[in-house]
């Protein structure tokens, strides 16, 4: 075999290999692959009246996670959105949560109340919840260092479950 | 839309009327008439304006929640779905429509996004064993009425097309 053929196979083998180990990692019960190109970008207000902008979290994986106050399964959940922030440092998985809809103090009276030291962006007008199109509430969508949306989860999910944090963790150790 | 669930865990705690459940080897669908209080009260603890709950508290809402119990796709389209009292169609407003209309009174976005979030997709494809739901809002009706609705199945939509049916359905009156 020539150097140049070597060369090429090589090439095509990397290729290969790379393409199957960033995209195809399964995903556990209640995740489904959701390959819908690059995340769209956006700028909202957290609860502390700081700016965030979307595209700032390229070269991390992602946890861009849709509630609101009066959606049972959020409220169920956010205890488990807790465990998983606490699991995963910021440099490898940003939570991101959007609340949808709500006002500040509803926000945080809510937050306060169920005694988790998460913060939330305020889509106060609801339009880039709107934007993303959820499935309902809550909805989770996982994005990859690039900025493209590889997951989403359908409806509450317990993440401090060993099943959705190995997931993860596979996932920004890839 | 709603991961109805929210909906109907929400108004579940002052919920009067037993759900109707129609359960297939495919399908878990439960079906609540709400009361008028019920809703209003949900959207005014929400901080809905007054000329919206005005409105709203004229119609017939009914949550509704579905469980795919199969192992592959069901497909939702409130389009296959039909409402119908003593052979005359009830016709349900489409999420447009509300969206239309909040618009034209310039309700507060933030308040048509959370109507929204509680209506029930107009198409949604359930995964195995997904559930979701949300509300229909028709227009009040006296008396039984008749609910069928048509699922279609499989990846390609290809599959056994699923039916069901119910002629108990009735609007939630509040006690007098």
């Amino acid at each position: 075999m020539s150097a140049r053929i070597r060369l090429l196979l090589f090439i095509f083998i990397t290729c290969l290999y790379s393409t199957v180990s960033t995209a195809d990692i399964e995903p556990p019960f209640g995740i489904r692959y959701y390959d819908i190109g690059i995340a769209k970008n956006f700028n909202l207000l957290d609860i502390d009246g700081e700016n965030f902008q979307f595209d700032t979290t390229r070269g991390q994986w992602v946890f861009l996670h849709f509630w609101a106050s009066w959606c049972g399964p959020c409220r169920e959940e956010m205890p488990t959105l807790q465990q998983l922030a606490d699991t995963f440092d910021e440099d490898k998985l940003k939570i991101v949560m959007i609340n949808t809809a709500e006002d500040e103090d509803t926000i945080f009276t809510f937050l306060s109340a169920i005694n988790v030291e998460l913060n939330s962006l305020m889509d106060t007008d609801g339009l880039v919840t709107e934007t993303w199109k959820p499935r309902g509430l809550p909805t989770t969508f996982l994005i990859n260092p690039e900025g493209e949306v590889k997951y989403q989860a359908i409806g509450g999910r317990e993440w401090g479950k060993p099943l959705y944090i190995n997931f993860i963790k596979q996932l920004v150790s890839n | 839309m709603l991961s109805i669930i929210p909906v109907l865990i929400v108004v579940a705690n002052m919920q009067a009327v037993q759900p109707i459940i129609i359960e297939t080897s495919e399908l878990l669908v439960e079906i609540t008439p709400r009361t008028s209080d019920q809703m209003g009260s949900f959207y005014e603890a929400r901080g809905f304006p007054k000329p919206m709950l005005d409105i709203l508290k004229k119609q017939c809402f009914i949550t509704i929640g579905i469980t795919n119990k199969t192992k592959e796709t069901i497909w939702m389209n409130l389009s296959d779905w039909e409402f119908s009292s003593q052979d005359k169609v009830i016709i349900r407003e489409h999420r447009d429509y509300w969206k239309k209309r909040w618009q034209k009174m310039n309700m507060p976005l933030n308040k048509q996004s959370t109507f929204r979030w509680t209506l029930i997709p107009e198409q949604l494809d359930y995964l195995p064993g997904e559930r979701e739901g949300g509300n229909i809002v028709l227009p009040f009706t006296k008396g039984y009425f008749t609910f069928k609705a048509r699922f279609a199945t499989g990846k390609n939509k290809q599959g056994e097309l699923l039916t069901i049916t119910t002629d108990k359905l009735f609007c939630a009156e509040d006690a007098q």
